[in-house]
């Protein structure tokens, strides 16, 4: 194991006060991750830096920021992936996000753009909570959860870990705010997927189709590409643009 | 509470910032440049016809000037922005009907490298001709 004296820049930010970046010197072991360092720098040199983690295993999603202007979960980036060995390793946190303050952002915004497609984001087996012996075992057994025939076409979104990734990286955010955003419209997509009712597909393929849905997004396949759980935001996007054409063209044929 | 970068404008700077970005993304940008570059061109080109209505001799003037080797380093820099445009928007086409888009990437290099054969071959025929 050797030991690296990294340094890091982070950004500061206290309501009211002008936004700037601290330096802070950590030694972490080589095979350490990001956040370890984040956790140091806070307990050996400032106890006033916010940040947010919890699982530190990539399931909370609530570590994501960007290190050195990409977009990454600091919890699962070691710092052979993301430093060169002597420059200051740069944090920021998450674009298109109020910042609340340092490196913790207002995630709401991503919420509400969920909530739109009714999306359950945990499967319907780890929604409830066991109420009786019985019930656990009905959580705890997959052949007691009546999962869809076409799981594999759409389980990719069940990965998404709501860490707010693909929203900081997408350029189209940065100018329309209303932007329902490449995880809600892959919520859409997965929502779209689980349903045979035409009057659900026929709302959740409107909202797709609104002024900020689809239509707005530049291919630029940022979220695709920055998205750590391989949801491939971008895809559903395609897929909900193709299905909306086809309709489109039926009716016009009709 | 407060954004880290509230100005509009500001904000879509981002546009151009590919700096630990992917091939999408320089695709992303490319095309805004080329698109900026293109209405930037139709304006020049108004301007350019309204000679016309100045007489037969403000029009040769130009047509003189644009026969200029540096001049004809402009129309190579159009036909870039056309090729560069044209070629991407093609490739957003098939990816708007989830045509190819797990291969986005090589579908950019395709087209770079047609227009780049294509860029050269005009040039050739610029100069040369």
């Amino acid at each position: 194991m050797t030991l690296l004296d990294v340094t890091l820049q982070i950004f500061r930010y206290k309501p009211g006060e002008q936004p700037h970046y601290d330096t802070f010197t950590v030694q972490v072991d080589d095979t350490a991750h990001v956040i370890d360092a984040i956790d140091k720098a806070w307990a050996e040199h400032d106890h006033t830096l916010i940040f947010r983690r919890a699982c530190h295993h990539s399931s909370c999603g609530s570590c994501g920021l960007r290190i050195n202007g990409a977009e990454k979960l600091p919890c699962i980036t070691r710092f052979s992936e993301v430093w060169d060995g002597h420059s200051p390793l740069r944090l920021d946190p998450l674009r298109n996000f109020p910042v609340v303050s340092d490196l913790v952002v207002d995630v709401s915004g991503f919420f509400q753009r969920m909530s739109a497609s009714n999306m359950s984001i945990t499967r319907d087996a780890e929604s409830t909570l066991p109420l009786s012996v019985e019930d656990l075992d009905a959580v705890v057994q997959p052949k007691e959860v009546e999962l869809p025939d076409n799981l594999s076409r759409f389980n990719r979104f069940e990965n998404c870990i709501e860490c707010g990734i693909c929203m900081s990286a997408c350029p189209t955010m940065a100018v329309d705010n209303k932007f329902m955003g490449p995880a809600g419209l892959a919520a859409i997509y997965r929502a779209r997927q689980k349903t045979g009712d035409p009057r659900e597909v026929a709302h959740l393929l409107a909202l797709a189709d609104g002024e900020h849905g689809v239509w707005r997004c530049h291919s630029a396949f940022e979220c695709t590409e920055a998205c750590p759980q391989a949801v491939d935001p971008a895809g559903k996007i395609m897929a909900l643009r193709r299905e909306i054409t086809e309709n489109r063209i039926k009716k016009a044929r009709r | 509470m407060a954004t880290h970068e509230h100005h509009k404008v500001r904000r879509a700077g981002r546009w151009f910032d590919v700096r630990g970005r992917k091939l999408g993304m320089w695709a992303f940008a490319l095309n805004r440049i080329a698109a900026i570059g293109l209405v930037v061109y139709l304006y020049l080109h108004l301007v350019v016809l309204s000679t016309l209505s100045r007489g037969p001799g403000s029009w040769d003037a130009f047509v003189s000037l644009a026969r200029q080797p540096y001049f004809l380093l402009l129309d190579v820099i159009l036909l870039a922005g056309i090729l560069i445009h044209g070629l991407n928007g093609l490739r957003v086409t098939l990816m708007g009907f989830d045509v190819g888009v797990k291969k986005q990437k090589a579908l950019f290099s395709a087209f770079m490298l047609v227009a780049v054969v294509a860029l050269s071959a005009a040039a050739l025929k610029i100069f040369g001709g």
